[in-house]
């Protein structure tokens, strides 16, 4: 079997709002988050699990969650502060394996299969990467180890907040029987739903289904159903690729088709975007800004254009707000997905050789 | 609405307000200027939400007041290509503007004067005065340091800083920094530090030309406002702490060059030919009396000069992005520069060396 790897999906736990309360422990055991103000029509990055239990999630509208819980406080980000601490995160897997891939600030998948420490143990060495970023950076992440990176990653998510969860290779046949398909990344509620329809509700069930009928319904995407739901998934830990963009989108319970829905759409998916990009930033350019607009009938639209050099920033929500506006009316009907992306340029390493006046994380 | 203004008097505040206004808008009506008679007071206003621009004519003669908004391009382009010295007739009608002049008719669409987007002001903190020639020179001399799309947003702007009733500006793209201090001491109340939009600043120094004559400024919480007789610029502040300039001014640089500006600037524009096109790099070769300027592109090709200087020391090699000594170049007058300088990975600080009102921070590169 070629699925003889050892990754360790690590997920730190309500990353935003942990850090501040780290740097503000009078905060901790209050409901907090941190986003967008609520008169700002912002919406919510992370909350805390205090918050949590209010009903308060991430991509809710500020003042939703406002309304949901009247002593929430919510902080605004401080995307500098998370990165650098995002970067002590990879100075601490750095000395289990150079093979790390940053899915975001937050979240990385590490494959440790060649890794000598711990005995070569990827269960023990998800436990010391844990004790070390609580000990050392005083936050508690998840772990999930499994032989590839979608067990890991439902693994990590098994025993959160602060927990692990280890699918040996043994394991992995029967674990997935019982394993809910909402659980695999991409499987949204409108998936669920087209399969619950089917009579699926586990990867158990999800085995039934032939190839042929999950491409027909699914397009490419059945065939990684029909993998994942074996608990097979070859796709390897990608330490570093050149990206040509990068996007958020999102696909919405609800087909949007009033303009002003439209808009605080796309400026929930820029905070999203500012995140992710904030990450990469020191390595590219945004050069272009994109949104793409899947319609109902699953027809879609995307339209770019350049960033001006009159320094307008890249997440210039009016900007995409004019795409967005731009866009629409070429398939005039309610729309599925929406994305917002930058087409990027890589700064070069000997850009790297500039030195900088303040010291960056 | 019903007026006439000679076509010259009408052109200038047009261009200037018609500048604020974005090619590419969210809202149609932000691509319209608002025009508000007041019996012989015109004014006109263009705004993009960050930053308002109004811009103010006396009419030789009272019209019939009232207020309307035109698409902004459009009238510009007609007035400019209107003979010079001709006069324009306005009037709206029906929703229409109509302008008139000569044998020439236009009839422009409008939208309501009342759907005009004010930028919302914010209550005064801190005012001052000073001559629109003194302002534009703090401008000019720093304003090509600013960020342009860096992700510290604070950067894509302009440090204006009140500290004992001294004004400084700075600027920093986070490789260079330009600072420059108002000679003389402001009446201000107390101190404080905003950071203009780089837009903002872009658009203010376009409006100074009128050396001599002075301008008010008042800054409050989120906005920063211009006013003088022709035109008041309103436009939102950066909310973001400016990066502590004052600890990246080099401390205590042990080595003082002096050399003439001119020899300097021209030695490194010709050096520049061949230096790698994207990252700019030259090295410096510092010995007695004498800088060798040396650069290379990927294709081997080399360039080299050297420029006498008064310099007695230990010798040092340190590269630079020459596009940022060369900017420097650009804006210090006077006939010697003064480069202070300690260690490869050390900033270097470059001056007038009389005393001048300006200083410019540049970090070197690893070559």
């Amino acid at each position: 079997m070629e699925d003889q790897r050892k990754i360790i999906h690590i997920d730190a736990d309500s990353f935003y709002a942990s850090v501040e309360t780290r740097e503000n422990p009078a905060l901790a055991g209050k409901p907090i988050a941190v986003g967008g103000r609520p008169d700002r029509r912002g919406v919510i990055a992370t909350a805390n699990y205090e918050a949590r239990k209010f009903g308060v999630h991430s991509a809710m509208a500020s003042s939703r969650a406002m309304a949901l819980c009247p002593t929430l406080l919510i902080l605004p980000p401080r995307f500098e502060l998370y990165r650098a601490v995002s970067g002590q995160f990879h100075d601490i897997f750095r000395e289990y394996t150079e093979l790390i891939e940053p899915l975001s600030l937050d979240e990385a998948y590490l494959d440790v299969s060649g890794s000598d420490c711990m005995q070569g143990s990827a269960t023990l060495i998800a436990g010391e990467i844990r004790r070390r970023v609580r000990e050392e950076l005083g936050l508690t992440v998840s772990a999930g180890i499994a032989p590839n990176k979608f067990l890991a990653k439902v693994a990590s998510d098994w025993n959160k907040p602060d927990g692990m969860f280890t699918i040996a290779p043994g394991q992995v046949a029967e674990f997935v029987l019982e394993l809910p398909v909402s659980k695999i990344n991409g499987v949204g509620r409108v998936t669920a739903d087209k399969l619950r329809r089917m009579g699926v509700e586990t990867c158990g069930d999800l085995q039934q289904l032939p190839l042929e009928k999950l491409v027909e319904r699914f397009g490419k995407y059945g065939r990684r159903l029909h993998d994942v739901a074996r608990g097979v998934d070859k796709r390897r830990v990608q330490t570093s690729r050149v990206r040509k963009s990068i996007s958020v989108e999102r696909t919405y319970a609800r087909d949007i088709d009033a303009m002003p829905a439209m808009v605080a759409a796309v400026d929930e998916l820029l905070l999203e975007l500012a995140g992710r990009f904030g990450r990469i930033a020191d390595r590219y350019f945004p050069t272009k800004r994109v949104v793409k607009i899947k319609y109902q009938d699953f027809t879609q639209t995307t339209l770019e254009e350049a960033i001006g050099a009159s320094g307008e920033p890249w997440n210039d929500a009016a900007s995409f707000h004019r795409l967005v506006t731009t866009a629409w009316p070429r398939g005039a009907k309610p729309v599925r997905l929406l994305g917002a992306g930058l087409r990027l340029q890589p700064r070069s390493a000997e850009d790297l050789d500039q030195l900088s006046l303040f010291e960056q994380a | 609405m019903k007026f006439s203004i000679s076509r010259d008097a009408l052109l200038k505040p047009l261009n200037l307000v018609a500048g604020v206004v974005e090619r590419r808008q969210t809202l149609p009506i932000l691509a319209n200027v608002l025009m508000v008679l007041d019996g012989e007071r015109l004014s006109l206003t263009g705004t993009d939400l960050e930053v308002e621009l109004v811009g103010r004519v006396q009419l030789a003669a009272s019209g019939d007041s009232g207020e309307v908004t035109v698409p902004a391009r459009k009238l510009v382009d007609i007035c400019k290509s209107l003979p010079e010295g001709s006069d324009i007739d306005f009037s709206v009608q029906d929703g229409k503007v109509t302008v008139k002049s000569g044998r020439s008719r236009f009839t422009l669409s409008t939208l309501p004067a009342r759907e005009f987007p004010n930028v919302e002001d914010s209550m005064g903190t801190h005012q001052f005065t000073l001559k629109q020639g003194e302002l534009k020179r703090l401008i000019d001399r720093t304003g090509f340091a600013m960020a342009q799309q860096d992700v510290r947003y604070y950067l894509n702007g302009m440090l204006w800083e009140l500290s004992g009733k001294q004004l400084r500006v700075v600027a920093t793209d986070g490789h260079r920094l330009a600072l420059c201090t108002l000679p003389h001491k402001v009446d201000v109340n107390g101190d404080t530090q905003v950071i203009l939009p780089r837009k903002g600043v872009l658009e203010l120094s376009r409006l100074l030309l009128e050396e001599d004559a002075e301008i008010a400024v008042v800054i409050g919480s989120n906005h920063i406002r211009a006013t003088t007789n022709d035109f008041t610029f309103t436009s939102k502040l950066v909310d973001g702490k400016f990066p502590d300039y004052q600890r990246v001014l080099p401390r205590s640089p042990d080595k003082s060059v002096f050399g003439s500006r001119l020899e300097l600037r021209q030695a490194f524009t010709r050096t520049a030919i061949l230096s790698n096109e994207k990252y700019r790099g030259v090295r410096l070769k510092l010995t007695d009396n004498s800088l060798d300027i040396v650069a290379n592109n990927p294709e081997q090709e080399e360039a080299e000069e050297t420029v006498p200087v008064e310099y007695r020391g230990d010798s040092l090699e340190i590269g630079f992005n020459v596009s940022y000594l060369l900017d420097v170049l650009g804006v210090l007058s006077g006939e010697k520069v003064k480069l202070s300088l300690s260690d490869p990975n050390s900033s270097a600080l470059l001056e007038e060396s009389d005393e001048g009102d300006s200083l410019y921070v540049v970090m070197p590169m690893r070559l």
